[in-house]
């Protein structure tokens, strides 16, 4: 092994980091991740080294392009197409393209190794499941290193790989495996805002100057398609500092995506009433939407508006020609009002609409305001952390004192102000001092970066952040009570692991006992919580319904080895892996064990 | 040219002007200071195939085809300007990824300056003016000149070099 390889596999955008190990001498300076560039088609017949790979993927038709063009290094005749030229075929040509795959990776809703992306493709055309599509992604990557690395394959090399904070156990299990697919055989997962925050590390080695114990680092971190919260406290162990990660916020799929689309329809109707737009037209306009809103957003620029042109389509150019202009104060006031308007700390967001008939879809946030999710996460944590670590106001609020940014939307000035100034204005409110936020550079690649600098970390160099599982996991029980036609049994949920439960430990659970019979497959309803995290090991939740979000169910089948039969009585017994991922094994008192698998084929109604 | 008369035309040319003639150059299949420095490298092209290819990527990038082609006349300036300005963007990203412009002499324009080297190429320098019989060794700089430093594009397309740019079918429902 050579080096620790980051990788942040975004949803809109990938890239990769990594260190060398050989560099590691002096213990107090760790050596410095650098990005790799990643050669990817970005047209046909044309490979270029770019900083990021766009989390797209194509399938090429027939039709699509000359013969020979998708020509890539490490691959003639590739079946599958990643990054800028998938993107940008993709747009003309959306039932072959698949997007989003992150996002559908941590669905609920959807068996997620069915192959059923692109959602919209036309009969014919192949489909993948998203698992498979991360895995695309993943060896894209994998081989454009081994392009680069002759002498040290990525196969041998220590892969970190970032997931959201919010991903549950089932989402986090399946990155795991693709990447494994992939040909990872030394893989450890990370958290997002974690990493932001090791990259934020890297670039202060004198952070210990910076912080102290007792201070609450709030990470905010909006990319292009999710928004993801988490909070660190600042704590002492034999008399170093140490940090822990003591919250993680629901999953919220809002993100830069949904600014750029915003402001596209809202320039759309200010065209003539009569313009019409095709779908590519419309596609330019989301993009001119976006680099007008960067042009505006940029740090000293003073226009007062940016133009928004769209060539005619056709032959003709400026004839059809369709222009209009992003004014300044439009562009703040959809910001500020629709994405971060001013909210009091108690302001939560609207509760999704649930129709009991959906369209097969990714679940967006059904509000926009990304302060009302801030607000409802600092309340909701601080109410149930249990710790003692966090500082809160006299209502409960978390009182954080230091605010890292990260992801694309916050490398603008003006949303980076607003939300201090939303956060300063709920402390003051609490009576506690203006936190202080920690200016990180490079917020499009610090998750990479960071990622490769946890990497050195876990060879025993640098600080590493204590989190543990990011929730807690029940398994749901039926009551016993006498059977009523057309209303389930009641159901309680058995507390298996506790939010917390750190790397490499195990729980047990002996007081509880099932019979499963050998041979045929047994099926546990599976729950998770972020926000109680005081249930212990054992303990029952008398109401499911309310708090807990039923995850995909578990299911283990035991082996009939001794050709007894019968009913075995199992406990279980939870393992949370060196690499970050939890196991429930079913342990009979003879010590024999079976390990429980996600269940993943089977449709899942929203609980 | 037989291998003996080149011989001596490269030994003269050296000595004399110290740079080989243009035709001893080609006779040896060297790059001429007007070739690009790149096209040498790459596997011999048809004529033309690589400036039909950089048309074709100046239309995909920026549609600079359509707009050369187009009639403009009918149109406002203001209407014209808003295609350009979108139009002009992309065609200078797209020229300045492929080919490395530099100018010939970089110098203030409209400001003395001196030929570069003592004595002018032809085909990099222009004389305008009251030029004497003798080309000068200075004078007023009114256009910089533009030379290629360095051309690097993607490999040919392998057939159907001729298209600039395909049809467009959309497949409605």
């Amino acid at each position: 092994m050579q080096y620790v390889i980051g990788i942040d596999l975004g949803t809109t955008n990938s890239a990769l980091a990594c260190a060398p190990l050989s560099a590691l001498g002096d213990p107090h300076h760790l050596p410095s991740a650098h990005l790799m560039a990643i050669p990817q088609l970005v047209s046909p017949g044309e490979v270029r080294d770019e900083p990021l790979l766009p989390s797209f993927l194509y399938l090429p038709g027939p039709a699509d392009f000359p013969e020979g063009s998708l020509a890539l290094p490490w691959d003639q005749k590739p079946d599958a197409i990643a990054g800028s030229l998938a993107q940008k075929r993709g747009a003309e040509n959306p039932g072959r393209l698949v997007s989003s795959a992150k996002s559908w990776l941590s669905h609920t809703g959807v068996d997620r190794t069915a192959a059923i992306l692109p959602v919209n493709a036309p009969d014919g055309v192949r489909k993948l499941s998203p698992v498979e599509a991360s895995l695309r992604y993943l060896e894209h990557l994998k081989r454009a290193w081994n392009s680069r690395h002759e002498d040290a394959p990525f196969e041998e090399q220590q892969i970190l790989v970032t997931v959201p904070a919010s991903f549950d156990a089932v989402a986090r299990d399946l990155t795991l495996r693709a990447a494994e697919e992939a040909g990872c055989r030394d893989v450890v997962l990370l958290e997002e805002p974690q990493a932001a925050f090791y990259a934020w590390i890297e670039r202060h080695p004198d952070w210990r100057e910076r912080v102290e114990v007792g201070d609450l680092i709030l990470v905010i971190d909006i990319g292009g398609g999710t928004t993801d919260f988490t909070l660190i406290a600042v704590t002492e162990n034999a008399g170093e500092l140490a940090l822990e990660r003591i919250a993680v916020g629901e999953h919220i799929l809002l993100g830069g995506d949904n600014i750029d689309l915003a402001l596209a329809r809202f320039i759309e109707q200010q065209l003539a009433p009569k313009t019409r737009l095709d779908m590519l037209q419309l596609h330019a306009l989301w993009q001119q939407c976006r680099g007008a809103k960067e042009t505006l957003l940029a740090e000293g620029s003073a226009q007062k508006d940016a133009p928004v042109t769209i060539l005619g389509r056709g032959t003709g150019v400026v004839g059809g020609t369709i222009k209009a202009k992003l004014r300044r104060d439009d562009l703040e006031r959809i910001l500020l009002d629709g994405f971060f308007p001013a909210v009091s700390s108690d302001d939560m967001p609207q509760r999704v609409r649930r129709v009991a008939l959906q369209e097969i879809g990714l679940p967006y946030a059904a509000d926009a305001a990304v302060t009302k999710h801030l607000a409802q996460f600092l309340r909701q944590h601080a109410s149930t952390a249990q710790r003692g670590a966090v500082r809160r106001g006299p209502s409960g609020l978390a009182c954080p004192t230091h605010v890292l940014f990260n992801g694309g939307v916050l490398r603008a000035n003006l949303i980076r102000d607003r939300l201090m100034d939303i956060v300063h204005g709920w402390l003051t409110w609490e009576g506690m001092p203006p936190a202080v936020p920690l200016t990180g550079d490079d917020l499009v690649h610090a998750v990479a970066r960071g990622a490769a600098y946890y990497g050195l970390a876990r060879h025993g160099r640098g600080v590493r952040i204590r989190g543990g599982i990011a929730r807690t996991y029940y398994v749901g029980i039926e009551t016993a009570m006498p059977s009523v036609p057309g209303i389930p049994a009641p159901l309680k949920a058995l507390t298996v692991a506790q939010f917390g439960m750190e790397e490499g430990s195990s729980a047990s659970i002996p007081d509880r006992e099932f019979g499963l019979v050998v041979g045929e497959p047994a099926e546990f309803r599976f729950f998770s919580s972020s926000t109680r995290k005081d249930d212990p090991p054992g303990s029952m939740v008398e109401d499911v319904r309310e708090e807990l979000q039923e995850l995909t169910p578990m299911e283990v089948s035991l082996t009939d080895e001794g050709g007894a039969g019968g009913v075995v009585p199992v406990s279980f017994e939870t393992v949370v892996t060196e690499t970050g991922v939890l196991q429930l094994w079913c342990v009979a008192r003879d010590g024999r064990r079976w390990k429980l698998e996600f269940n993943v084929r089977e449709r899942i109604a929203p609980a | 040219m037989s291998r003996m008369v080149l011989a001596f035309r490269c030994l003269f040319d050296v000595l004399l002007h110290g740079r080989l003639s243009d035709q001893a150059a080609t006779a040896l299949r060297l790059g001429t200071a007007s070739a690009a420095p790149a096209s040498a490298a790459a596997p011999p092209v048809r004529p033309g195939e690589a400036a039909l290819q950089l048309l074709a990527i100046l239309q995909r990038d920026s549609r600079l085809v359509d707009f050369l082609m187009e009639d403009i006349s009918g149109y406002s300036d203001d209407q014209v300007g808003a295609a350009v300005r979108e139009l002009h963007d992309q065609c200078r990203q797209s020229l300045t990824r492929y080919v490395r412009l530099v100018p010939v002499i970089d110098a203030v324009e409209n400001a003395r300056t001196t030929v570069p080297g003592g004595t002018a190429d032809p085909s990099a320098v222009k004389f305008i003016g009251n030029v004497p019989a003798q080309p000068p060794s200075a004078g007023i700089l009114r256009h910089k000149g533009w030379r290629a430093a360095s051309i690097e594009l993607p490999p040919a397309p392998r057939d159907g070099a001729a298209v600039i740019a395909p049809a467009e079918i959309e497949v409605e429902e």
